[in-house]
């Protein structure tokens, strides 16, 4: 317990942190979950509480959250077909759509759980609550537009005439590896940015190459299988699904959903590379999660 | 049963009589646990001045070398209980630790080394209405912030017309409140907080707040709350209320517990320990340096008049003779008044006046209306003016002091409002106006059979 406070200081690589770790995870995170569960109530008003604030102040309400990426969608799709017309994708605003909705869920949840804890900081200094709740409730409250979104896309498939196949089954388990991806770099973002206030600010150039590095606007196969950079050979093409959980993910949604550029319906997905997009998700959810248990408990003084 | 026993021997006269004694002892049994347990908790802020705050200053920080780094020792080795039921106070000047030992208890903060253990939901009056967001309106705050206290959604439904009647919302209840006045807001607040029905209540120096009427509310349902049972860690600088809240007391001094028991006792050494601490820190007003001259003092102290006699000082005295600054009301109180005179003067008068600090005029005497003719003066000497009982309650108070000719006209020396002294209530409770009169109080019932003698 004393060794513990070392305050602010992100150490690792000390063995008593190890030591540590482990101990939390045995004797705590049980605890931890069941008192999550007693504060579902208010996991639940803080989701209602964000979506009624970010849509009381504005006209058209929640229409907005729909008109977006529809907005977005017309931008690309004149981009790429008006402006850049050599492409082949069929179906193209479909084609972006899929990939855009998903990826403004992630920003837009990886954004406002950065913020979470500091800007309740009057709540954090004051009240005890799980401090996990702020960037869940984050994330939640993103993941509810996304899903209404989702409507707008369905709706938009049937427009142009794409089938919905069994594969569309398989949305659930997408969103929820996204769900939990998303959720462990929220809460280790959110610490994060408890001891360095400039993390939102990196965190966000950083998106905003993500997004390029993510096949949103152009198809994963177009990436290289081979290609050297400063004298190596790199397999692009593999290296953005191995490295890029958001790649593999937002592939997944493509193919089945809209299925491949080439006018080919939907598909079967590459059920290993959704089983390792799942366990990485597993994993930074629980490093993330750790990180967050251990650092909270000093959120009250530092916030 | 060890554990049963601090709570008969620490409960105070008050407490046994407000409780009915078959409900306490059927408590007991349920009492083997005590509400909030500290053994040798410590808690260490570390203040490091140059702290990097953000990735920019970190990497500066790095090419500069680190800051500097100070640990703070807020509380250290705390170790007390509160048995359930108990209302507790911690009382302690500025910096002793109160809100830390408050927010370790409420869990926002972590001890550093210890062992803590709270049994029983707690709710913190730590600031009412932190919760609250603008945009959204009485009652989406209500469940905002019952949830917030951890309530579940069928007790904030069960509670809700409870919540709107004590905070006097119902018209308001679906504005934002962002259109409240800060009264209303803390109404609302503090409504929510005192109907999440914890366990154990922690309260910071929020009694201060609301009109009178509403104070009054708050503080009958804290009563309320004592009577069921229940635990209240109570922190304040007013002594007055803790006298009438609490059972016990542990008073911090410098993150230590410098002593616990029966409010009364504490409170009253503790004043003591004030009062002593406040001579030593407010030196007596001495001898007026010619002070009064001086622009510093501004205008609400003057120094007037010929000198002939000239006024060298004031010493405020006790009733043992000892000089003191601060008094307790109805304790005795002389102002010793030394003069010099240049020459000889007939028939002079001292009058002395008493201002409240705002500048409202309590009193002036002298000695001429007090019948007391001095005959004449002539070199030095002193003048005592005793107060028997002092009626004044807490405050400070200003004291001025003049020599005039026998038909008040003509001022030797008049010394406006330059002396200061400070009253304590200590072991009164009265806390309304500017007095105390010694009074008696009887209570007849009306009985049919009797009727009243006027």
């Amino acid at each position: 317990m004393t060794k513990s406070q070392g305050g602010w200081s992100l150490g690792f690589g000390h063995w008593d942190l190890v030591i540590e770790i482990w101990t939390l995870v045995v004797m705590s995170l049980g605890y931890r979950l069941r008192e999550l569960v007693t504060y579902r109530e208010l996991i639940r008003n803080l989701v209602i509480r964000d979506l009624k604030v970010r849509y009381k102040k504005s006209v058209l309400g929640f229409l907005w959250s729909l008109a977006n990426p529809l907005l977005m969608m017309l931008v690309f799709t004149v981009v790429f077909t008006i402006m850049i017309p050599n492409n082949t994708i069929q179906k193209f605003p479909i084609f972006v759509l899929c990939a855009l909705l998903p990826w403004n869920w992630f920003s837009t949840s990886i954004m406002g759980s950065i913020q979470s804890i500091v800007s309740n900081a009057n709540l954090v200094k004051k009240v005890y609550f799980p401090r996990e709740v702020l960037p869940l409730s984050a994330v939640l409250s993103n993941m509810v537009n996304f899903l209404l979104a989702l409507v707008v896309l369905f709706g938009m498939i049937l427009v142009f005439q794409i089938p919905i196949t069994m594969w569309a089954a398989l949305l659930p388990v997408v969103i929820f590896t996204q769900f939990l991806f998303t959720l462990g770099l929220g809460f280790i973002l959110s610490t994060l940015n408890v001891f360095y206030r400039d993390t939102g600010v990196i965190m966000d150039v950083f998106l905003l190459a993500w997004f390029f590095l993510t096949p949103i606007f152009y198809p994963i196969d177009i990436l290289p299988t081979q290609r050297v950079v400063l004298g190596l050979n790199l397999d692009i093409h593999r290296l953005v699904r191995w490295v890029n959980p958001m790649a593999s993910l937002i592939d997944t949604y493509r193919l089945i959903l809209y299925g491949t550029p080439d006018g080919a319906p939907p598909g079967q997905p590459a059920f290993d590379f959704l089983l390792r997009t799942l366990v990485t998700a597993l994993v930074v959810l629980a490093i993330g999660y750790l990180v967050f248990v251990r650092y909270s408990r000093v959120f009250g003084e530092e916030v | 049963m060890a554990i049963s026993l601090p709570r008969r021997t620490t409960s105070s006269l008050r407490g046994a009589k407000e409780r009915n004694d078959g409900f306490d002892e059927h408590r007991i049994e349920h009492d083997l646990a005590p509400a909030v347990e500290f053994s040798e908790v410590s808690k260490r802020f570390i203040l490091q001045h140059d702290r990097p705050r953000s990735f920019q200053e970190l990497a500066i920080s790095f090419l500069k070398g680190n800051g500097r780094r100070e640990e703070f020792w807020a509380l250290r080795d705390i170790s007390f209980a509160v048995p359930r039921g108990q209302s507790i106070a911690v009382i302690g000047q500025n910096g002793a630790g109160k809100s830390t030992l408050l927010k370790l208890i409420a869990r926002i903060l972590e001890p550093t080394d210890g062992r803590l253990t709270v049994n029983g939901r707690v709710s913190a009056l730590l600031e009412l209405g932190a919760g609250f967001h603008p945009d959204l309106t009485g009652r989406e705050n209500i469940y905002l912030y019952s949830s917030i206290l951890g309530l579940s959604r069928r007790e904030i439904v069960q509670r809700f017309n409870a919540i709107v009647t004590f905070a006097e919302m119902e018209r308001f209840i679906d504005v934002p409140v962002k259109y409240y006045s800060s009264g209303m807001y803390v109404r609302l607040g503090f409504a929510v907080a005192i109907h999440v029905d914890p366990d154990i209540l922690l309260i910071d120096e929020v009694l201060a707040v609301g009109d009178e009427a509403f104070q009054q509310r708050c503080l009958d349902a804290i009563h309320r709350f004592r009577l069921q049972g229940k635990t209240i860690v109570f922190v304040s600088h007013d002594l007055a209320a803790v006298q009438n809240l609490c059972d016990r007391v542990i008073w911090l001094e410098k993150g230590r517990i410098h002593e616990e028991g029966p409010a009364y006792e504490v409170i009253d050494r503790y004043l003591r320990y004030v009062h002593r601490k406040e001579q030593a820190d407010f030196p007596p007003a001495s001898f007026p340096n010619e002070r009064g001259d001086g622009g510093e003092t501004g205008e609400l102290r003057k120094r007037w008049g010929t000198r002939e006699v000239e006024i060298t000082g004031v010493r405020f005295l006790d009733g043992s003779g000892r000089e003191r600054q601060i008094f307790f009301t109805s304790e005795p109180l002389t102002a010793r008044i030394h003069y010099k005179a240049h020459r000889r003067i007939e028939q002079p008068v001292f009058g002395v006046a008493v201002y409240r600090s705002d500048g409202l005029h309590v009193s002036g005497p002298n000695t001429r209306f007090s019948g007391y003719p001095i005959e004449h003066i002539e070199g030095e000497g002193e003048i005592d003016y005793t107060i028997v009982s002092l009626p004044l309650l807490e405050g400070t108070y200003e004291f001025s002091v003049a020599c005039y000719d026998q038909m008040l006209q003509h001022a030797y020396d008049h010394q406006h409002r330059l002396y200061t002294f400070r009253v304590r209530t200590g072991r009164l409770h009265e806390r309304f106006g500017l007095i105390y009169t010694p009074c008696r109080w009887e209570h007849r019932p009306l009985a049919v059979d009797h009727p009243v003698k006027v």
